[in-house]
């Protein structure tokens, strides 16, 4: 297992520095910087655009740069915003819990109602329940994140006065429970619902797969109760491919959603790196980048690792089996 | 049991949401103050009156000479925080803010500003003359990182950069405690100085700088908790999202009708609906509402107000090296209907114009506008000779529709073009390096004749690609140089004869903003925004 482990970590290294490149490469190709929008609000003149040119080196190579800024990586340093002059660190820490809070909330109601409703879908197809998971599956799939943001807001903000329509607490306020609950509802219903297609999509079809499996007619065979076939037998066996999907969401929850978080004024990692994007602070994207990287690898290689505890063939490689 | 485990596991679940509230920077309580904020606080068992303020863009730094973008987002936060000499009204008068009157001095060679004797910073040490004067001192010190320094380059010891030239006298000097000397390299009326530069000259807390060398100026802790001098105080911020200020009780125009002014950066397509639901008081700049979306505030109870003088100007940016011809650029204005394009754009709220100069400049030399004349524009295309080059259009997506627009009248007069949909960076990025012919953009305009032309005809700087610039140097090189009005109006004259001729850029219009706010505050004098300060310590919170 640990050979597996250390084999799994040699090759997300190369991965992990490959990402890096590619983004600040794109980025260096990508069109503009952000001495471009320097004038665009004020009296710039040459010598304030080459001042700032040189201070944050973009007059210096592409490789240069890109070296200079995994020196400061490997030294823990993501550098200093572009825009703001402060720590990109300190930026991304300032954003992660309220992505986290945001997104999170959103799926994890989103597992909670997606695995039963697939479940039931799959168990009693062309049911009421089945229909209902088509219903949310196609809600999900064909409604935009930011249309039913609006419509939302709309109807419960603009129209009920029920909900807040911004903010993560009520300003002026240090910031309660209930108040982040309450400001909490809409946007994280934005992420669940989006969320949910997949979800219940993934859930029916892979209880479908079990239900035809011989161990589970076998367990009919022996009288088992319906309950007990249903969440032993058959949620057991297509926990895999459920908990795949799962575990693939955990990079959405630290990187956050760009719409909902612009539109409930969210202060997230999407949100901050839409922003970043837009000002070409290099410096916060590729910041933002290694969280996300860092994440993504960090998750398949969970991933992998669940795979090779539960299937041998997995850790030892099929040939070996 | 299960319903035990169920309780246990919600109250853990409601203990991590509570303990993942998010971290701010808070500000460090300063000596000789009582609460953090120093404001009058809100007795327990009141609840703090609070402006909820929006805002579509991020500002960049809290230092405001650290700025990368300059931006006005960025510059509505510093007019908060730091004081500024003087305050713009809209239509370009001025009205007494950090010095309380002004006069010119030395043959009109220098500007004495009488500061407000009643003026402090935040931690209670009073603004004088040689706080200024330091600031000014600092900023133009070569060795301090400062973005922006050209603001300074107006100033006798200075060179063109704005960076201070050794061994001579730098033009900022505190005559005493309250007077200070601006001393220019130019004749300059302290309005016109006032009018061009006072959004960006604001007084620094040089008493708590002077251990730093001017090189580490900017990395210093003091601007992730700013001390300023402004209405307002700082309190936290989370970067780039949200910042909360609160009101500075002591600030010497009079205290704000608030306790707390909390900005928040949401996208622009929320900003009405926040305030409708009652989420936002006002938003910046100005509070502007697009024609179409006016019934809609209206019914909601929101107040619609009508802008008074013009506040952005917009303009079709032409590439003159692709575009050479002037008589082809002069029949691409021709070939614009610029009364249908603002209709489309601004409703009934734009004017078309021929010129960047604003009607109200007392330069004024006309409007030179032309109207929409497609066979006139055929009929110069083809004394061009014109050969049906197709052109590249770059626009930003809120302007696809204008752009759609612009192409169909285009093509009305024979001239194909192709549209890009791009963000702000990417058009100007591509207009400086020639990917495009033409790109639409729009400018907070200002009352000084030359607020637009002067900075765009540079060799650095040259965004129309105009191939020989030295005729622009010395037209307007004429006007700063003009002795007195009259002079400097047959200048703008002349320079705007050429600019007709040649046409390297087509001005479109002067739109004048719609206005919207909540009934909840008041006394918002929201047109003297486009000079991007707003008079935070008059307005009411209800």
């Amino acid at each position: 297992m640990v050979r597996y482990i250390r084999r799994r970590l040699l090759t997300v290294i190369p991965v992990f520095f490959g990402i890096t490149l590619f983004v600040f490469l794109f980025l260096d190709l990508g069109p503009g910087t952000i001495a471009d929008l320097m004038g665009d609000g004020g009296n710039f003149s040459d010598a304030d655009r080459a001042a700032l040119e040189t201070r944050l080196s973009l007059d210096q190579p592409m490789p240069v740069r890109y070296v200079r800024w995994l020196g400061r990586l490997l030294q823990g340093d993501l550098g200093t915003s572009f825009q703001t002059g402060r720590s990109v660190s300190e930026s991304i820490a300032q954003r992660v819990v309220p992505s986290l809070i945001l997104t999170g909330t959103g799926v994890v109601l989103a597992i909670l109602l997606a695995v039963p409703l697939g479940m039931a879908a799959a168990w009693r197809p062309r049911s009421g329940w089945d229909r209902l998971a088509s219903l949310c599956s196609m809600a999900s799939f064909g409604v935009p994140g930011f249309l039913l943001s609006l419509g939302l807001v709309y109807l419960f903000s603009v129209t009920l006065g029920v909900l807040p329509s911004a903010r993560m607490y009520t300003n002026g306020t240090t910031g309660t429970l209930p108040d982040l609950i309450r400001h909490l509802i809409l946007p994280a219903s934005v992420v669940c619902i989006s969320s949910m297609g997949e979800l219940v999509k993934q859930t029916r079809s892979a209880c479908l797969e079990t239900l035809g499996e011989d161990y589970v007619r076998t367990a009919w065979a022996k009288g088992l109760r319906e309950r007990s076939v249903l969440v032993r037998h058959v949620f057991r066996g297509s926990l895999i491919p459920v908990v795949t999907t799962i575990l693939s969401h955990i990079p959405h929850i630290i990187g956050g959603s760009v719409v909902v978080e612009r539109v409930f004024g969210w202060p997230g990692m999407g949100s901050l790196m839409f922003s970043a994007i837009n000002n070409r602070d290099f410096n916060l994207v590729m910041g933002v980048t290694v969280v996300i990287a860092l994440t993504v690898l960090g998750t398949n290689l969970l991933l992998d690792l669940v795979y090779g505890f539960v299937d041998p063939r997995v850790r030892h490689g099929r040939s070996q089996v | 049991m299960k319903k035990l485990v169920a309780l246990t596991l919600s109250l853990a679940l409601a203990g991590a949401l509570a303990a993942c509230a998010p971290k701010q920077t808070q500000t460090p309580t300063p000596a000789g103050s009582d609460s953090p904020s120093g404001a009058s606080p809100a007795p327990a068992s009141q609840q703090p009156v609070v402006i909820n303020y929006g805002i579509s863009n991020p500002w960049d730094s809290l230092m405001p000479y650290n700025s990368p973008s300059g931006s006005n987002y960025s510059r509505m936060v510093y007019d908060k925080l730091y004081d500024r000499l003087a305050y713009v009204h809209a239509d370009g008068a001025l009205t007494p803010r950090g010095a309380v009157s002004w006069e010119s001095a030395d043959g009109g060679l220098a500007v004495l500003f009488h500061l407000d004797a009643n003026a402090a910073f935040h931690d209670g040490t009073p603004v004088t003359a040689q706080h200024w004067a330091d600031t000014i001192i600092r900023m133009t010190d070569p060795d301090c990182p400062t973005l922006g320094r050209s603001a300074f380059a107006v100033l006798a010891g200075t060179d063109g950069t704005g960076a201070a030239v050794e061994g001579e006298t730098l033009g900022a000097q505190a005559v005493d405690e309250l007077t200070l000397k601006l001393t220019f390299k130019a004749v300059t009326t302290p309005e016109d100085f006032l009018i061009d530069k006072n959004r960006e000259y604001y007084v620094l807390p040089t008493h708590l700088m002077a251990d730093t060398p001017a090189a580490n100026t900017m990395e210093m802790d003091l601007w992730s908790a700013p001390v300023g001098s402004g209405p307002c105080r700082f309190e936290s911020e989370v970067m780039g999202s949200t910042i909360t200020l609160s009101a500075n009780a002591g600030y010497q125009l009079g205290a704000p009708g608030f306790d707390r002014l909390v900005i928040t950066v949401m996208d622009k397509s929320s900003l009405l609906t926040a305030l409708i639901a009652g989420d936002l008081d006002y938003y910046a700049i100005g509070g502007s509402v697009a024609a179409d979306s006016v019934s809609a505030a209206s019914d909601a109870g929101l107040t619609v107000l009508e802008g008074t003088v013009p506040n952005t100007f917009y303009e079709l940016m032409l590439n003159n090296e692709t575009i050479s011809d002037p008589r082809v650029r002069r029949a691409m204005e021709l070939a614009l209907d610029k009364e249908l394009l603002a209709q489309q754009s601004v409703g009934s709220y734009g004017c078309v114009t021929g010129t960047s100069v604003l009607p109200d400049c007392a330069s004024y030399a006309g409007d030179y506008n032309v109207s929409y004349d497609l066979e006139g524009a055929k009929a110069l295309l083809e004394q061009a000779g014109y050969d049906g080059t197709t052109y590249r259009l770059a626009c930003a997506s809120n302007r696809a529709g204008l752009a759609a627009l612009m192409q169909q009248q285009f093509q009305e007069a024979g001239i194909p073009i192709t549209i890009d949909t791009v963000d702000s960076a990417t058009m100007f990025s591509g207009m400086a390096d020639g990917t495009y012919d033409m790109g639409i953009a729009s400018h907070t305009p200002s009352a000084l004749p030359l607020w637009f032309v002067e900075s765009r005809f540079t060799e650095k700087n040259n965004i129309f690609h105009v191939q020989d610039l030295s005729a622009y140097e010395t037209l307007i090189q004429a006007v700063k140089d003009a002795p007195d009005p009259t002079a400097r109006q047959a200048a703008v004259q002349a320079l705007e004869d050429y600019l007709a001729q040649e046409r390297p850029f087509v001005p479109l219009w002067f739109g004048t903003a719609l206005h919207v706010q909540s009934p909840t505050v008041s006394n918002i004098d929201y047109t003297s925004a486009s000079f991007s300060n707003e008079n935070v310590w008059e307005w009411v919170k209800q």
